[in-house]
């Protein structure tokens, strides 16, 4: 049981002066009555908005921070709101439309902050929810949107409501959470963290009954069949979307219901309640979005969209988790065959809809989306140490999985840009930061962002001892060596690099929207797909002009140079025109059509009609 | 433009006789032309750009004549990008090899969709079979003894250059595997048949085209080269790991021969059948120590190995098989493996070919394909023992995964007939020996060290030694 525990009303002197209510700082209490009582809009400013662009996520470049990690503007050694503030102008130049933030609710951090105590506060040391508005309203200032976690599923054991729950069976709280006498109820539900939790089920020695929880013991499953609990939720979403929210990545989404005789995962109940919160948004708010994590099959995710035939009405997008430990595989074995398997799994997704891709985030690398041969063939080949594995999966940044090759940094990077979807970095990755696997569970990947070789990396004023966590140290990945302050000062760094690609990306909406076709080809080392896009230059936007942009891109997963015949017979009388430095190249005939790339190199190619070239 | 079709042969004949040397396909490259005479000749359709098919017979100064099948095209006028594909010219028609061109390529397709007949000539599409037209098309450019024509991504027609009488078994075999619905073959969307000097005869198959699709001896090199670019790694330590695809190539092999059985029926070979594949495997040997003494010191042994084939009193299943199974004739798909290519071996005679055998005998082949993708980068190289041991260890572990997928789907293990699969194999890598000495005296290493190897000799150094 954690030490954060209910807190009563605010007494008299901390009470706001005029209206009496309590400090809003201090969200949500629980009145004398037993009513949870929580903070509405109306106590804070809201951001200024952007303009409502319903399609902006589809064509966004996402950058996944942890305020814990990222800028410490306190000097208490834990990054917070204000700090990540003050390094906008940064991720605005490197091109990021989108910050997702990771939880940052008031919680006993058991989870990493997915155990959420306080849906209406800000953890105390990320700051204040006017904090977040000031984020808000700066990145918007710069065309920047946020989103963060909404973990919908559960609440920590901490959260009143459970104390509520927990304390009064008949009481207004009773039936918020999933309680019953045995443990026996759904055993066809699979146990997600295998490797810490027995049983879905754990008894409650106040309540004296069990309650169901799908992820840890200290994480008690929201009751979804209680209509309250679903109200409940709209209200925490319209709380945060009224302060000037871009949308919320929501967390967990197969299991918020339960049935009988089912894998309680994906079941009808859960997409109805998803496109009912669809529609407050759609209504009330247009613009913001929902991004699913459900960590199943393409063919399941789709799912999650909701019906094509009106575009989708359930999340806009959603995460595209096998895609990424296969381009790892495809990589190591120097074969397409896994990516291009994928890629012909993955169903069309509704008009409306996209993918979210990535290669690493704050979780481990997850193995759960590949098979048992697969997996230990990614154990062996990425986690050789059995520090580097966690739950199911790697917990390694990309650079130290890549042996900080840039070569394969860039052949990485260059996929995640050009695969269908809209990509998501993880902070750090651009300049090639390294983790720490000594430091426990996935806090190996969490270490604080590396500034400038000064003290502490450049990320806080605390003394050194007060960090959240060390900064990286060794020769290779410390501060010292990779660091966003020299990185800036050579146009040959990877951060620069990347930025001219993620700039490049944006040049060609084909990137974002354009149809993915697989060229296949007699090598089999060698990836090559072009993306097409016939539409208007703004989607959506009837007055914007129609253009047609086509994208051919070859990937080598070969460390060996290695030559490829293309079957481009469909654009003959085209020529390609690469994109890096725009140089045309041959045009293309009525033979296969021929290149030849470096060891672990990659083309990026416009096709445009010849006489466009000439001109 | 000369009347009739027969006519319009007779007037290139020269010209095949300069030009069919300049073909891949064409067995006779070293062997002087005394005559090429057309022995059918079928006009397909009558407007311009025309296109006629031949069987035309070569007559050679020595030896025995051949009979191909060529298409040609005739235009007044030849296109820039059709200019490599020209034969000769009669009147004011240039005549050229028709299946570079286009409209010409989709004639075919038009004639297979509409199951039309031309002289003896017969389009058949497969039941069900949805065959799309007007796509582009292109011919496939690899050593092959056929030609292809791929149309976009959709379909793939082989022609067979070297008709001979009787039922084809590519076709015969693809058709049977297509209606059990095996997963692992190219479905078969028609054929083009016909009748050659009063038999039957199969002139070409349209099969669905596999478009992302890599062959088996692609995939396997690529990874002999990854773990020889370690230092010091092993075969299960690398990267570029075979094992899972040789796994999951042999279960898809073994489908195809329960498929086959399911098609096809099975049947035994006794103990009379064992002493005639025995004495073939003999009179193979005492042949290929002729034509290559090197195989000498090991033709006792060998002899022992088919002597004991003859041994073999419990009668064994046979049953139709690919016949020619090797990596190049597997390919690798999005969704799994494809054999390809089941003309069975192109050197035996077609009643021999159409045979059941053991599926030891495809087993055997893949086996020895696995030998030569391990070993096929030391050729030439000198002696390496650390590359030649490492190459070994790449061969045993995919070798293994191979039969353990193999067995896990057909329920037994091929391994368990030790005296067949190994004459089987031996037999092969006697085979191999012949052939490379023929046509890549430096590849001869590759089987011969491999018969060292099985029989224990000590191995020779994949190349020759340098002359003092
Ligand atoms: N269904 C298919 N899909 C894609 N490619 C194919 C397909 N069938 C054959 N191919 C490719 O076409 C080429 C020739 O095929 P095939 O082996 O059948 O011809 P062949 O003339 O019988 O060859 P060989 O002379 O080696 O016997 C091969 O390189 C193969 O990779
Ligand atoms: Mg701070």
């Amino acid at each position: 049981m954690s030490e954060t525990t209910l807190r009563r009303p605010p007494e008299a002197g901390r009470t706001g002066p005029d209206d009496g209510r309590p400090d809003i700082d201090d969200g949500s209490y629980v009145t004398a009555d037993g009513q949870v009582s929580h903070p509405v809009p109306d106590d804070f400013r809201s951001a200024r908005s952007l303009p409502a662009d319903p399609h902006w996520f589809k064509r966004a470049v996402f950058y996944e921070v942890l305020v814990r990690a990222f800028n410490d503007s306190s000097a208490d050694g834990c990054g917070d709101l204000r700090g990540l503030t003050a390094k906008l102008d940064y991720l605005s130049w490197l091109g990021v439309d989108c910050l997702w933030l990771p939880p940052f609710y008031a919680s006993p951090l058991r989870d990493g902050g997915y155990d959420i105590s306080d849906f209406y506060q800000v953890l105390p040391e990320f700051g204040t929810v006017e904090d977040f508005v000031l984020l808000l309203d700066e990145a918007h200032q710069r065309g920047i949107r946020v989103i963060t976690d909404l973990v919908m599923n559960h609440t920590s054991e901490a959260h009143p409501w459970f104390q509520e729950s927990r304390r009064n069976p008949d009481g207004d709280y009773g039936d918020f959470y999933v309680w019953s006498d045995a443990d026996e109820r759904y055993p066809q539900a699979r146990i997600i963290f295998v490797d810490t939790e027995e049983s879905n089920w754990t008894f409650d020695p106040v309540r004296r009954q069990f309650y169901w929880h799908r992820f840890f013991s200290h994480q008690p499953d929201l009751n979804y069949d209680n209509p309250r609990v679903q109200e409940e939720m709209l209200s925490v979403l319209r709380f945060w979307l009224n302060l000037g929210i871009d949308g919320f990545r929501l967390d967990a989404v197969p299991y918020l219901f339960e049935r009988d005789d089912t894998n309680c995962e994906n079941l009808p109940e859960t997409h109805a309640f998803l496109r009912s919160v669809r529609k407050v948004v759609e209504d009330e708010y247009p613009g913001r979005v929902l991004l699913a994590e459900a960590n199943q099959w393409p063919t399941d995710v789709v799912e999650y969209f909701g019906d094509p035939d009106v575009g989708g009405d359930e999340c806009h997008m959603a995460f595209h988790f096998p895609l990424m430990p296969r381009i790892f595989m495809a990589v190591r074995r120097e074969s397409r065959f896994p990516i291009s398997e994928i890629m012909a799994q993955t169903p069309a997704i509704p008009s409306g809809c996209q993918w979210g891709i990535f290669l690493r985030n704050h979780d481990e690398l997850t193995l759960e989306m590949v098979s048992d041969e697969e997996r230990d063939y990614m154990y062996g080949e990425y986690a050789k140490d059995p520090r580097m594995r966690a739950n199911i999966g790697i917990r390694r940044r990309l650079a130290p999985l890549l042996d900080n090759d840039r070569d394969q940094l860039e052949l990485f990077t260059a996929m995640l840009l050009s695969l269908p979807g809209s990509p998501i970095l993880y902070y750090g990755d651009e300049i090639g930061m390294g983790d720490n696997i000594w430091l426990g569970d996935r806090d190996a990947v969490r270490t604080p962002m590396q500034w400038t070789p000064d003290r502490n990396a450049g990320f806080s004023q605390a003394n050194p001892g007060r960090l959240y966590l060390p900064t990286i140290m060794d020769p290779i990945y410390g501060y010292q060596a990779i660091n966003v302050e020299s990185q800036l000062n050579s146009s040959s760094s990877l951060l620069h690099w990347t930025r001219r690609m993620i700039e490049i990306r944006k040049r060609h909406p084909a990137f974002a929207l354009g149809d993915f076709h697989d060229l296949g080809g007699s090598n089999p080392s060698v990836l090559s797909y072009l993306r097409e896009y016939r539409g208007h230059a703004e989607e959506g936007d009837e007055s914007s002009p129609e253009i047609h942009d086509v994208v051919l891109c070859v990937n080598n997963l070969s460390r060996f140079p290695q030559p490829i015949e293309l079957n481009l017979r469909q654009w003959e009388g085209w020529a390609p025109i690469e994109l890096s430095g725009l140089v045309p190249f041959p045009p293309i005939g009525e033979l296969p059509y021929l290149l030849t790339l470096p060891g672990h190199g990659f083309f990026w190619f416009q096709i445009s009609p010849r006489d466009e070239v000439t001109s | 433009m000369s009347p009739t079709a027969t006519d319009r042969a007779v007037a290139l004949a020269g010209a095949f006789a300069r030009w069919l040397p300049e073909q891949r396909w064409f067995a006779g490259k070293h062997r002087s032309i005394e005559a090429v005479t057309p022995v059918s000749a079928v006009p397909l359709g009558d407007v311009q750009p025309r296109l006629d098919h031949l069987v035309v017979e070569v007559r050679y100064a020595t030896g025995e004549p051949e009979r191909y099948q060529l298409l040609v095209g005739w235009r007044t006028a030849l296109p820039e990008k059709l200019e490599h594909a020209r034969i000769g010219t009669v009147g004011s028609h240039v005549g050229f090899a028709g299946l570079w061109d286009d409209e010409l390529a989709d004639l075919l397709l038009g004639a297979l969709a509409g199951g039309e007949q031309h002289g003896g000539l017969v389009f058949r599409p497969e039941p069900g079979a949805t065959i799309t037209r007007g796509l582009p098309s292109r011919v496939v450019e690899v050593e092959q003894s056929n030609s292809s024509v791929v149309f976009d991504e959709e379909s793939i027609l082989k022609l067979f250059r070297r008709p001979t009488p009787g039922a084809n078994p590519d076709v015969e075999l693809n058709r049977a595997l297509r209606r059990v619905g095996c997963p692992h073959v190219a479905p078969l969307l028609g054929e083009i048949g016909g009748e050659l000097s009063g038999a039957a005869v199969s002139y070409g198959m349209l099969s669905a085209y596999a478009a992302n699709s890599a062959d088996g001896w692609a995939m396997a090199t690529a990874s002999v080269r990854d773990l020889f670019a370690e230092g010091d790694l092993k075969a299960d330590e690398v990267g570029g790991d075979f094992a899972a695809e040789a796994h999951r190539l042999g279960a898809a092999v073994a489908a195809v021969h329960t498929d086959l059985v399911t098609a096809l029926g099975s049947g035994q070979r006794d103990a009379d059948g064992h002493a005639e594949l025995s004495a073939a495997m003999i009179g193979r040997l005492a042949d290929a120590v002729r034509t290559v003494p090197e195989l000498a010191r090991y033709a006792a042994r060998l002899g022992a190995e088919f002597t004991a084939v003859a041994d073999l009193t419990a009668p064994y299943p046979i049953q139709r098989i690919h016949g020619d199974l090797h990596l190049g004739q597997a390919l690798r798909t999005p969704t799994g493996w494809l054999l390809i290519d089941f003309e069975g071996e192109p050197v035996k005679p077609l009643a021999e070919r159409v045979r059941s055998d053991s599926p030891l005998r495809d087993v055997a082949g893949m086996l020895r394909s696995f030998d030569y993708a391990a070993e096929h980068l030391l050729v030439g190289e000198g002696a390496d023992h650390q590359l030649e041991y490492r190459a070994q260890e790449w061969a045993a572990r995919n070798r293994s995964a191979f039969t353990a997928g193999y067995t896990e789907a057909a329920g037994q293990d091929p391994g368990r007939h030790r005296t067949l699969l190994r004459a089987y194999e031996l037999d092969k890598a006697v085979y191999e020996v012949v052939y490379e000495a023929r046509h890549r005296p430096a590849w001869r290493w590759i089987p011969l060290r491999s018969i060292a190897r099985m029989l224990g000799f000590e191995v020779p150094p994949p190349g020759d030694l340098p002359s003092a």
